[in-house]
Parts: C-alpha cells; sequence; structure tokens
C-alpha cells in the first residue's frame, strides 16, 4: 500500500492522521530560542495563549531534509511507495526538504513528492481524500494524478480579522492590497498559485460568514467541507451548524488552524475548505 | 528626551549633532526609498530616485565620519565630500550640490544657530540651480527653493527656534511637493508628485524629526509621502512616456585631476544630450547626462583627467524594467476606480480603500464631466468604475461613457457610505461585469444618515425648518431637526431598527471638533451596546456628520 506523507500545515489531526496511516511531520515553532514542534510539544491553545499575550514575536521554520529522511527509511520498511504533499513551496521551504529527504534516504523506496501551492485544509483535505484512495490499494501513478486533480477541486476561504500577523510575518503575498485601510475592515482572502490572494474586504464578522457560505453555496457540487479556526471555536460551530444545510453536519471536517499558520492567520481567524465535487 | 532639551536649551547644533542629524534624516529616507522610486517619472522614468537620493546621503554619512575636527563646518564639509563623491543618477547630483551649498553656509562654524541654517538653506537652494544648464520648475530645485525661503522669512521674523525655523521650511517643502504636478506637466499627467522633491522632503522632515528629539520614536514610524495637490491620485500611477524618442544611456562619472574648470565642461557638454549636470571643485567633477552618445562625453573628459565610477546605463531597459517593477507592486492595471469625495479625511479613507483618483466635490461644488473624464484618463486602466457619491453628480458621471473609450460603469451611489460599501464590495476574483453588480447590490445595503443645517426656510415633511436650523436625512430624505446635531443624529438613529445593524461609522466634517465627535459616539455606543461603532474624521464641508447604518 502507498504511504501518504504530509506535513503538520495540513491541519489534520492526530487520531484522523492514526486512521487513515497518514504520516504528519511537524514543522517547528520557535518563540525567542525556544523551540516546539507544531502540535507535538506545543499545544494549539498554549500556542495561542502566546502568540496574543506574550511579547516574543513566534517564528517558524520547516522540517529538515533529515527529519523527511527518517519518515521515508521508516515507512520503507512497509512499503516500497511513498507520497508526500506538502503546503505551497511560495510559503515554505517545507517542500524542498521534503525532496532534499529523497536523496538522504537509506532504504531503497519510490518516493513521490507534490507541491500543493496550497495550505491548511485547503491541502488537508486532498490529503485526506488521497490517503483513503491509498487505503483501497490505489497506486502511486494513480494518487499522484488525482492529487493534482482534487488540488484543483479545493478552495480555501479564509476570513482574517487582522492581517498585521501576515503582514508582520513576511507571508502577505498579494493580499498586501488588502492592507493600510483608516476604516476597520476584514479581509477574506484565498490561496492562489501558492500565494495568499485578497477576495474582497467587508466591515464586520457576520459579514464575511455571509460571504462565505454564500460562496461555499454557489458550488455546484461539495464534495466535502472543513471548517478550522484560530482561536474561536464557538463560532466555527456556528459555521458548521449553518453549512450543515449543504452537506451532513457531521461529515465536516473540525480542526484548528496549525500554529504555524496561526502565525499569520492571527487570532480571530476562520477559514473553511470546499473540495469540489469531480466534474463528470 | 534629554537630547531635544538639550537642544532647546542651547539652541546651536554642534558638528556631531550634524553627522547625527543627517544620518538620522537619511534612515528616515531609507525607509520610503521604494516608494519614492516608483514616483519616478522625471526626466526619465526609470524608478531610481529614491534609492539614487539614499545612495547619495549615505556616501556623504560615511564622510562625515572621517571630518578632520568635530566643528560644524568641517562635518559639512566631509557631507558635501561625500555626496559628491557618492551621487548617484540626477536627484542624487543634485542632493550632492545642496549638500556642497549647506558646507558653504556653514563655513568657519564650530556650530550653527536658527539664523545660520536659514542661511545655509539658501546656500543650498542656490548652489542647486547652479550645477544645471537648464533648471526646471516643479522639481526638486523648487521644493529645495521653497523651503530655503520659507526659513529665512521666519529669521526674518525674528524667530530664533531651530524647531520653529525648520518647521517652517519642511511645511513649505510639502506644499511645494504638492504642487509640483502643477508645474511639470509630465507629473500631473502620470499623477504623481515628483520623486526628487518627494525625497527632499523626507530628508527634510528627518532633520526636523531629530530636532524634536523623536529621533527614537522615528524607528518605528514611516515617513508619509506628500500627496498631488491636483488630482489628487489614490495609487501609484504607471507613467506615461511623453513621446517615442529613445531615452538613450545616462551616463555618470567623476572625474579627477588639476585645475578642473566646471563650467567649461558643462558648456561643452551641453548639446551632446539632456539633464546634464556638471558639478564639483577644482579637483573633483561629477557628471550627469543623458545621452545617445555616451563614447564621446567620456573621450572628451579622459582628455581632462581620471576618470571614476564611470557608469553607463541604457534608459530604456531601466525604463522596462520599472514597468516591471510597477507590475510586481500589485498595480492593477486592469480595473481602476474613480470616487468624486469632498473632505480631505474622506478622500483619505477612498484612497485607503484602493481608489485610483479622487475628483473633490459633492452637494455644493458639483464637479463637471470634463472634470470626472480628466480623472478617469488618469487612471491607468481600461476598465473603470465611477462612485460619484451624491445624487446630483449621479448624471454629470454618466456622460463620461460616450467620452472615452475605456470602458466606464457608473455605479449610481447617492452617499459617501454607499460609496464606501460599493467599493468594499469590490470582488478581485470577478469580472467586471460581475463586480458592477456586487458594488450595487451592497449601496443598496447601506443606511445613511446626513446632520447638516437648512440653507433656507421650509416646510417639508410635516417639519417646519428654519434657516441654519440643524437637519437631518436618513438617505436623502429629510426626517428630522433640533437645535444640536448630537441631538437631530439621536432622533434619526431612534427612528431605525438597529437590530439587524451591526457597524454605525461616524464621519465628522470641519465644523465638527473630534471630542464632540467623540461624545457623539460614546452616546450611540452606551445607547446600542450591540452595535460596532468607528469615528472617523472626514473633513466634509457642510455636514456635520454623515454616517453609515450597515
Amino acid at each position: 500500500m502507498v504511504k501518504i506523507v504530509t506535513d503538520s500545515l495540513s491541519d489534520i489531526t492526530s487520531d484522523i492522521a492514526q486512521g487513515l496511516g497518514i504520516t504528519v511531520v511537524p514543522l517547528t515553532v520557535l518563540f525567542g530560542h525556544e523551540a516546539y514542534l507544531d502540535r507535538v510539544t506545543i499545544t494549539t491553545d498554549e500556542f495561542y495563549r502566546r502568540l496574543i499575550n506574550g511579547s516574543v514575536w513566534p517564528t517558524t521554520t520547516q522540517p529538515t531534509p533529515k527529519a523527511f529522511a527518517d519518515v521515508y527509511d521508516k515507512l520503507a520498511e512497509q512499503t516500497d511507495e511513498i507520497l508526500v504533499i506538502t503546503l505551497s513551496s511560495k510559503m515554505s521551504g517545507t517542500y524542498q526538504s521534503a525532496t532534499g529527504g529523497k536523496s538522504l534516504a537509506t532504504k531503497k523506496c519510490r518516493v513521490e513528492v507534490i507541491d500543493s501551492q496550497t495550505v491548511a485544509m485547503g491541502l488537508g483535505l486532498v490529503v485526506l481524500a488521497t490517503a483513503k484512495k491509498a487505503q483501497n490499494g490505489a497506486k502511486l501513478n494513480e494518487l499522484t494524478d488525482f492529487v493534482h486533480h482534487a488540488l484543483e477541486r479545493s478552495h480555501l476561504i479564509i476570513y482574517f480579522d487582522t492581517l498585521k500577523y501576515l503582514a508582520k510575518g513576511g507571508r502577505i503575498g498579494k493580499a498586501s492590497n488588502l492592507l493600510g485601510s483608516l476604516l476597520s475592515v476584514k479581509p477574506l482572502a484565498t490561496v492562489k498559485d501558492g500565494e495568499i490572494t485578497p477576495i474582497t474586504r467587508v466591515r464586520s464578522f457576520a459579514a464575511g460568514m455571509d460571504h462565505i457560505y454564500n460562496s461555499v453555496a454557489a458550488f455546484p457540487s461539495v464534495e466535502a467541507l472543513a471548517v478550522e479556526h484560530t482561536t474561536n471555536p464557538t463560532e466555527a460551530d456556528k459555521m458548521t451548524d449553518r453549512l450543515g444545510a449543504i452537506v451532513p453536519k457531521e461529515s465536516i471536517r473540525r480542526s484548528t488552524v496549525s500554529p504555524v499558520i496561526g502565525v499569520y492567520a492571527g487570532p480571530g481567524a476562520l477559514a473553511v475548505t470546499v473540495l469540489e465535487g469531480e466534474k463528470k | 528626551m534629554a537630547r531635544g532639551e538639550d537642544m532647546k536649551a542651547a539652541e546651536t547644533i554642534s558638528g556631531q549633532q550634524l553627522r547625527d542629524m543627517l544620518a538620522t534624516a537619511t534612515n528616515w529616507l531609507e525607509k520610503s526609498s521604494t516608494e519614492i522610486d516608483a514616483l519616478n517619472v522625471f526626466p526619465v522614468p526609470d524608478g531610481d530616485t529614491g534609492t539614487n537620493m539614499l545612495l547619495t546621503m549615505r556616501s556623504s554619512i560615511e564622510e562625515a565620519y572621517r571630518a578632520p575636527d568635530s566643528s560644524a563646518s568641517a562635518v559639512a564639509q566631509a557631507v558635501a565630500k561625500g555626496a559628491l563623491m557618492g551621487a548617484r543618477g540626477n536627484s542624487g547630483v543634485i542632493l550632492s550640490q545642496i549638500c556642497h551649498g549647506l558646507a558653504f553656509g556653514l563655513r568657519k562654524k564650530e556650530s550653527f544657530s536658527a539664523i545660520d541654517l536659514a542661511d545655509a538653506l539658501k546656500q543650498a537652494s542656490v548652489s542647486a540651480y547652479k550645477g544645471i544648464s537648464n533648471p526646471v520648475e516643479g522639481t526638486i530645485l523648487t521644493v529645495m527653493k521653497d523651503a530655503a525661503a520659507a526659513a529665512e522669512e521666519k529669521v526674518n521674523d525674528g524667530v530664533t527656534s531651530l524647531v520653529e525655523v525648520m518647521e517652517a521650511a519642511v511645511n513649505a517643502a510639502a506644499e511645494s511637493v504638492a504642487n509640483t504636478p502643477n508645474l511639470l506637466p509630465v507629473l500631473r499627467k502620470s499623477g504623481v508628485v515628483d520623486a526628487g522633491g518627494q525625497g527632499l522632503y523626507t530628508i527634510l522632515d528627518g532633520v526636523l524629526r531629530y530636532l524634536r528629539g523623536e529621533a527614537e520614536q522615528m524607528q518605528f514610524r514611516k515617513p508619509q509621502l506628500v500627496a498631488s495637490s491636483l488630482p489628487q491620485q489614490g495609487r501609484v500611477q504607471t507613467p506615461t512616456r511623453v513621446d517615442e524618442t529613445p531615452y538613450g544611456y545616462c551616463t555618470e562619472f567623476m572625474l579627477q585631476g588639476e585645475k578642473l574648470d566646471s563650467d567649461v565642461m558643462r558648456s561643452r557638454l551641453q548639446k551632446k544630450g539632456q539633464s546634464l549636470i556638471v558639478v564639483g571643485d577644482d579637483t573633483t567633477v561629477r557628471v550627469h547626462i543623458h545621452t545617445n552618445n555616451p563614447g564621446s562625453i567620456v573621450s572628451y573628459a579622459a582628455k581632462l583627467g581620471t576618470m571614476h565610477q564611470i557608469s553607463i546605463r541604457n534608459m530604456d531597459e531601466q525604463y522596462q524594467d520599472f514597468l516591471e517593477m510597477q507590475k510586481e507592486r500589485g498595480v492593477d492595471v486592469e480595473t481602476g476606480t474613480v470616487a468624486v469625495v469632498a473632505g480631505d479625511g474622506l478622500s483619505d479613507v477612498f484612497t485607503s480603500l484602493g481608489v485610483a483618483a479622487i475628483v473633490p466635490g459633492g452637494q455644493t461644488m458639483n464637479p463637471s464631466t470634463k472634470e470626472i473624464l480628466q480623472a478617469v484618463k488618469s487612471v491607468p486602466a481600461e476598465k473603470i468604475f465611477i462612485l460619484p457619491n451624491n445624487k446630483n453628480v449621479v448624471l454629470t458621471a454618466q456622460q463620461v461613457h460616450s467620452l472615452t473609450d475605456k470602458h466606464v460603469e457608473v455605479i449610481p451611489t447617492e452617499t459617501i457610505p454607499q460609496g464606501i460599501a460599493a467599493l468594499l464590495a469590490f470582488d478581485y476574483e470577478a469580472d467586471f461585469e460581475t463586480n458592477a453588480k456586487l458594488m450595487t447590490e451592497a449601496k443598496d445595503r447601506v443606511k445613511t444618515i446626513e446632520i447638516t443645517r437648512a440653507v433656507r426656510s421650509a416646510q417639508l415633511n410635516n417639519l417646519k425648518i428654519r434657516k441654519k436650523q440643524v437637519i437631518g436625512l436618513l438617505n436623502g430624505e429629510l426626517l428630522a431637526a433640533g437645535a444640536e446635531p448630537r441631538e437631530v443624529l439621536d432622533k434619526i438613529l431612534g427612528k431605525l431598527d438597529l437590530k439587524d445593524a451591526e457597524i454605525v461609522t461616524v464621519y465628522y466634517g470641519t465644523d465638527t471638533a473630534a471630542d464632540e465627535a467623540e461624545r457623539v459616539s460614546t452616546g450611540i455606543r452606551d445607547q446600542y451596546p450591540n452595535l460596532q461603532v468607528e469615528v472617523v474624521r472626514g473633513g466634509q464641508p457642510h455636514y456635520n456628520y454623515i454616517v453609515s447604518v450597515e
């Protein structure tokens, strides 16, 4: 069976990863000299508490090629085909590490690495769908094709309560258009060609949620949905309830945005990912 | 801060302070040098003015540390020498001339006072004009001249405070920068202010801030770019080329020798190209020229002395790079928005939300079709949305359709809040037609309250109104009258169903004090705790308050 590997920015929680046999390689969060493995040695709650209240500005680093090589070697004991799907190479060097890890691996095994050009559940939903295919016995070539098409069907919509963190972290991408307003406006953005790209601006949280809901409702068919947040579980619950009108509520993946993205998304952010149904 | 207090007591500046002052100003310039690059359209839109000025300043600061002693005169001499050695580009060379003039003004001074400063600025202005064969107004030259004149006037009024004199110079420089498009057509056409003038303003502003003792706070701030006075432009525009003649080569070098004569060189090189600058003394001369034949310039100069820091750059290539840079900066070349707005605060709000050009006007001064057309033409985009923001302007705006080849769509916004709502609804992913629909829908979702005074007595909607009485309109409909703006606003809010409302934005006008506006908004917050209330200075005439309810 092909083994699926991704990074912690896919926002796939460990229980789900275990269930589907997915290996999640963590990125590192640094508060000054204190280093934490994303979701392994720092919880999401702890992270956001420090982000908002702490004086040290956190930074993040990609996993080392060695970390990937170790994963490849370990998985090579069970399989001879590995598929790695990483977050956008324009946001992090993780893709490079995953590729570099291939030459460091000592055991013989075929490893394919795909740059998803997206992040968060935009990546996560694709990884989950791919892992299911792998469990059903799909071969590596089949899976890489599937991933490329599925990424085209994956649409991430992010509501930022503030762009302060994104700008500060230097990851603002084309969303810089949304900065510098004299009114308090809330930006909505997506990830396009691997970068955060503006969609529009709204004046309030509620208007932002309406915009997200209407965007999701406008898709002719929806295969899967994910709702994730940085610091507001209650609002994420409400959004999930609301989206229950489009797909069964229980099927909606709930997650928190990885601290590594949280560094940029900031508190109060909420994201919905749509995995569009396959076009017939 | 201790430094500021010391300075007030002494009111003179030592050589060491002069160096710190210019170093602070250089750091200040650095923070906006790339934005200044983007303004650059004259004499050639190659987008390097800010960088060139910065490199010139840096070179002068480095040299300042090598001054033989710490007198103001020695440091200023070193600054001038460093600037000359490191001058890059047109504006850099002129800047070096300015430094040269400053040093001349400060000669033999151990330290200098406000009066000395004014004199040095004047010398700087004279020197700036000197190096150039055909000075053009509406550039860094004009800005230097205006700043120096303002400083001189202050001193003549008997002012001896360095801060006050410098304040006058900086304010004059800001006005002068804003006015550059009126003097130089290519700036007007491109909708920008002069980049070199902007750079000089930023340096002077940095000096002023140092004098005020703000050096530390400056690390966390950024210089403001001066906005053009006419027409107001929101975004940095892609410059239009004046004609299709090639720009040729920007040729620069430093010549070292003996008994060099700048005047003779200048007259010899005069006919060989444009933007000629020859500056320096009898041992070091810096030459800058735009020419189609750099070879002839170089061979002439080589006979006079040794050449250093020779740079010959193809400006047509630079221009292409500049266009690329503009593209990368995310200047949207496809769709632009023009808005009719009265009031500087409101103009800033529209600009900050991405409006490309603003036509001043509103209730009592309706702009002409021609003015709107000009703004439409000034925006480097083929598809234009117009936000008239006033009932009486909608028709005028619609005339623009037939007068331009551009694809123009008027979103019939009748109030400022409608205009802002429409602007915000712009969807970066959607096409023009979809956006027109989204923006039109958005304008109808916002409620507008306007508080103003009656121009005449009347009886309307069962209300008896005296002339000059405070009246309130809801979506253009007269709804209430009273003695005080606050009272009338409350009456209208009381008539609204605020259950579904989320945000109230209060834009207060020129006739209204900021603390009064704060009191009004606190009142609204207290009465409707579920609402988010925002107060913004609109600076609009006639209307005490324009309020949007969303």
